[in-house]
């Protein structure tokens, strides 16, 4: 058995067995969100409960102050973000940051593929966004969020992978994979991981469904929140804006597919997505 | 006059296809399944075949692999409720054209024959009577120049007595949508063109950076406008930052109201549209004292466009009038004298197209009595 299956084999059976050590949300965060579940929650509550995480509280200032979210004057303090951005808002940016330090990796072999997994999933949430607003598609924001989180499993199974190999390796160390194998072993193992990660951050069931089903639309639900983003992943790889092997054939047909069943046509998807790649960067 | 094959085995299909597509002026032959598409084919040419998938005897992806075998090239357009990426990908392979998914607006199907065929996005059998060169290219620059929102305004506001002071204060023939929140806003927006968008600066529980970016998706050319209290030094300032192109003061003016409307629908419109040497004058809907600044701005924008005219060696065009306002016929007839004027000195031959009404009108300046003047279209491009 070649190198690169039988650490395919090790993911798979460590899925099967259900035996993964899955990333955490960062205990605020965490801790933030389940307050915010509550109908009746208190806003100075989850602010004093930011506040003790100052990495976490400088990124929500930083993204509550963000291009896409800013309003006339600036946030200066927590508890102002909070209120300022009402409970909707304020769960996307904690799992916005918290899905953020996911794609981040000390490992130099690694680093620079999640970074572009990263920069992927933000054009992927750009572009589901906007198709959600032109189609009528779902809730803008939940696309958003859909796209940015459709791809949570990849890095969890990047850094399993390439724990699996540096094991092996320390007995055999003949044995090692190319990025396009390695990559390619991330592509086929990593939807399972993304979605019990979903569940386990306790993610809306729009997103769960999201990252569940990608292969084909579903026709019957022409505007959900799947098939924008369906469309807006197909779109991001057809403009290069990806890493890991394409399917160019299989896109191209889901980009056309997506088109009609969205209806978008040519002269929006160019307006919608002419500044895509620009956008990931500058988000990532 | 371009010929499409419909083949689909629903009978409904087939005839809505054609209920779509005949008023374009195509003419349209139907199959029910491959085999009877396939013997068409074989007896006649046709521009743009529209096929089903799933289909009793033979299907559309063998229909499709045995024109491609035979060397049949015409354009395919799928029309179908199959979207399963391995078999859209299997027609793409055989050369399929375009896509539509069932169940399908006749919008949709319209615009993706129309491109198939290479034909204008604004294509009627009129314009292909009265334009017979035109292009995709050309057809894109008229679409471009043609007025985007018309004369309508969407007022987003959660006080419902702003939507009634907004009204009384705008011309009759603007068309006003009022709606209290920005989902519903966006809604209109999918569905209407709106020329001017006025909205509340302290509409609840909305973050308006976010609604102009969501409104820029939708409404491309539309004047955004906050509607703000005079609260700080620079309200104009802020409002641009958060996306808005201007903001209308609270409470309203009948002159600042006025002045807007004049940016939005009379500065802002595009007088002249132009494809080649063919110009076609957009009409007057303002009030009638803002008129005489409509016929300045034109006139300067066709000495424009005569002036470019002469550049490329043209010596000749056809000015399309017929929407040039006559309610003041001594000063559309001063323009007529001007237009003569001005391609006089140009060395343009320019032949007008106007109603018998606007003959009347230029046959009262001696000046104008040069133009030679024309019922249609056709007859002035026949007269060239």
């Amino acid at each position: 058995m070649k190198f690169a299956e039988q650490l395919e084999q090790i993911v798979k059976a460590r899925i099967e067995k259900d035996s993964l050590t899955l990333p955490a949300l960062p205990a605020v965060a965490f801790k933030s969100l389940e307050l915010t579940r509550a109908t009746d929650f208190n806003m100075n509550d989850v602010a004093s409960l930011i506040e003790k995480d100052p990495v976490l509280a400088a990124q929500v200032l930083k993204l509550c102050n963000s291009a896409a979210m800013a309003t006339r004057e600036p946030c200066k303090s927590i508890s102002q973000a909070v209120t300022r951005l009402g409970s909707k808002n304020l769960r996307s940016v904690l799992l916005e940051i918290s899905a953020r330090r996911i794609f981040e990796s000390r490992d130099a072999k690694v680093a620079a593929t999640v970074k572009a997994l990263w920069e992927h999933s933000r054009a992927v949430a750009q572009l589901a966004q906007r198709v959600a607003v032109v189609s009528g598609a779902s809730d803008p924001d939940t696309a958003y969020l859909a796209g940015l989180l459709h791809d949570l499993g990849k890095p969890v199974v990047a850094t399993m992978l390439l724990e699996a190999e540096s094991q092996i390796a320390q007995r055999n160390p003949k044995l090692w994979i190319d990025f396009p194998t390695w990559i390619d072993v991330v592509q086929r193992c990593h939807r399972p991981i993304g979605l019990d990660l979903a569940r386990k951050w306790q993610l809306p069931e729009e997103i769960q469904k999201a990252i569940e089903e990608c292969a084909d639309y579903d026709p019957a639900n022409r505007l959900s929140t799947g098939n924008a983003v369906r469309f807006a992943n197909a779109v991001a790889k057809q403009q290069g804006i990806y890493a890991g092997s394409v399917n160019a054939d299989d896109n191209d047909a889901l980009v056309m597919v997506g088109r009609s069943l969205l209806g978008i046509d040519d002269e929006t998807l160019t307006r919608l997505s002419s500044d895509l790649k620009e956008k990931s960067k500058e988000a990532a | 006059m371009p010929r499409i094959l419909t083949v689909d085995d629903s009978r409904a299909i087939r005839m809505i296809v054609s209920k779509q597509l005949q008023p374009l002026g195509f003419e349209i032959s139907e199959a029910e399944d491959g085999n009877d598409g396939l013997s068409k084919l074989q007896g006649a040419h046709f521009d743009l075949v529209v096929l089903d998938v799933t289909m009793p005897n033979l299907d559309g992806p063998s229909m499709l692999a045995k024109m491609r075998e035979g060397g049949n090239k015409t354009p395919v357009l799928m029309l179908t409720s199959e979207s399963k990426t391995a078999i859209v990908t299997m027609l793409m392979r055989l050369g399929i054209t375009d896509y539509v998914l069932k169940p399908f607006q006749g919008e949709e199907l319209k615009a993706k024959v129309l491109k198939a065929l290479k034909l204008p996005a604004d294509y009627t059998p009129a314009s292909a009577a009265a334009n017979p060169s035109a292009t995709p290219a050309a057809s894109a620059a008229s679409a471009a120049a043609a007025p985007s929102g018309g004369e309508r305004v969407l007022v987003v506001d959660d006080m419902e007595n702003v939507h009634k002071k907004v009204r009384s204060l705008m011309p009759a023939q603007v068309t006003l949508d009022a709606t209290l929140n920005a989902t519903e806003a966006m809604t209109l927006c999918r569905t209407n063109k709106y020329g001017l968008i006025l909205i509340d600066a302290e509409l609840p529980n909305t973050n308006l950076i976010s609604v102009t970016k969501q409104l820029r998706l939708l409404q491309t050319k539309t004047v955004l406008v906050a509607m703000a209290l005079r609260t700080a030094n620079n309200v104009t300032g802020e409002m641009r930052e958060q996306g808005f192109d201007d903001v209308l003061f609270k409470p309203f003016t009948n002159e600042a109201v006025e002045a807007l409307v004049d940016r939005c629908f009379l500065e802002n419109q595009d007088l002249l549209s132009v494809q080649e040497n063919f110009l076609r004058v957009a009409g007057f809907h303002g009030r009638e004292d803002k008129m005489e600044r409509y016929f300045q701005r034109l006139l300067a924008k066709l000495k424009e466009i005569v002036a470019k005219l002469a550049e490329a060696c043209f010596d000749s065009a056809v000015l399309d009038a017929t929407a040039l306002p006559l309610a003041q016929p001594m000063r559309a007839a001063q323009f007529m004298a001007d237009v003569a004027r001005v391609a006089a000195d140009a060395g343009v031959t320019v032949r007008v197209v106007g109603s018998s009404e606007m003959a009347a009108v230029v046959g009262r300046f001696e000046e104008a009595k040069s133009l030679c003047l024309f019922q249609t279209v056709e007859e002035a491009r026949a007269a060239a």
